[in-house]
């Protein structure tokens, strides 16, 4: 195993625990409580309709868990981390949108009182960064695997 | 004897009361035995309170609290950012003294853009006050016990904590939920409905 490859695997290592984590922190906070708490916050973006907002509330916070737990596993590495950067850019965008238009609103990350601010932009922004790089790392890797 | 049976409605109530400290009694609606406590941390000249107060709120009495499931307390949550909603939450307080929280809270309410534009809360307040009544409130608006108990509301909010207005604190129980956002009647309904079963 080269240097290089030794790098790619370590930093690899890290953004799949470092986000894994979060992804079952998150999940968790919302698990432990009502559903309808989350329910309250996605409401509070203004975008889906009652029967959506209770569906996205009752399943959203099991996806979260089983994307983290396949991130912190490194199973099914590559759709894992895909699904994670398309759900924070997903993520990213609402509250980007729910700022500019100046909506004081929790913005339903890790349960209550997490209002949207420039502080969760960078926070949520940098996250979708690292699973961006994630994503490219590991179809880096598999491309190198087949390669060899 | 009535000594007695004032002791034991105390004795029989007190885990109610017990769950929601500090309650000025002059600030709460329904059932203090009922099975859910709902605290409402609001501020007058909040316009997220103000749809509250005007939509949910009615829904919510209606449903729980005049069926005796659901027992409302009334905290007072005056934001800094607000220029009159410390003065308006003063005058509702020290209405309270005289058990007029209600009709003085509906009047700020209803004319909340008028005077957070134009400062003349007190000419809403007096609107729903007879002559005797103003005075009193007047003098009682800025006294220490007013003043000392919309500061203990605010303590008490900021160990929720609350971070917007209007915030609820649904509680049965050991279970406890802060409740904020837009308040979708809906899913609070279902909320408390949940806590219920």
């Amino acid at each position: 195993m080269t240097s290089s490859s030794k790098t790619l695997r370590a930093v690899m290592l890290v953004l799949r625990i470092a986000l894994g984590a979060v992804f079952v922190y998150a999940a968790w906070t919302k698990l432990r409580t009502p559903w309808e708490l989350f329910a309250m916050s996605i409401d509070s973006y203004q975008l889906l309709p009652l029967k959506a907002v209770e569906l996205v509330a009752r399943t959203l916070p099991w996806f979260e868990l089983a994307v983290g737990l396949l991130l912190i596993a490194g199973f099914c590495l590559r759709s894992a981390s895909a699904a994670t950067a398309l759900l924070l850019a997903v993520f990213f965008g609402l509250m980007v949108r729910a700022y500019a238009k100046g909506m004081e609103i929790n913005c339903g990350c890790f349960g209550a009182n997490d209002i949207i601010s420039w502080k969760t932009l960078l926070r949520d922004g940098s996250m979708l960064a690292a699973a961006l790089a994630l994503t490219v790392l590991s179809f880096v890797q598999r491309r190198n695997a087949t390669a060899r | 004897m009535n000594m007695r049976l004032g002791a034991l409605a105390l004795l029989l109530l007190w885990p109610a009361l017990a769950a929601v400290s500090d309650i000025d009694p002059n600030k709460t609606a329904g059932n203090p035995s009922a099975p859910v406590t709902v605290q409402i941390f609001s501020d007058f000249e909040c316009p997220a309170c103000k749809v509250f107060h005007d939509r949910s709120l009615p829904q919510l009495q209606r449903d729980f609290v005049a069926t005796g499931k659901v027992f409302l307390v009334y905290r007072e949550f005056p934001l800094p950012i607000h220029a009159h909603s410390r003065e308006a939450a003063n005058y509702a307080v020290a209405a309270a003294r005289l058990s007029l929280y209600q009709p003085v809270a509906d009047a700020l309410f209803r004319d909340q853009f008028a005077w957070s534009v134009n400062g003349k809360v007190w000419d809403t307040v007096a609107s729903v006050l007879t002559l005797s009544q103003q005075k009193k409130v007047k003098a009682a608006a800025d006294g220490p016990s007013v003043l000392g108990e919309i500061l203990r509301e605010v303590n008490l909010g900021h160990a929720v904590p609350v971070t917007s207005t209007p915030t609820l604190v649904v509680s049965r129980g050991s279970k406890t939920y802060p409740v904020s956002g837009t308040l979708n009647y809906a899913i609070l309904k279902s909320l408390i409905d949940d806590l219920l079963k």
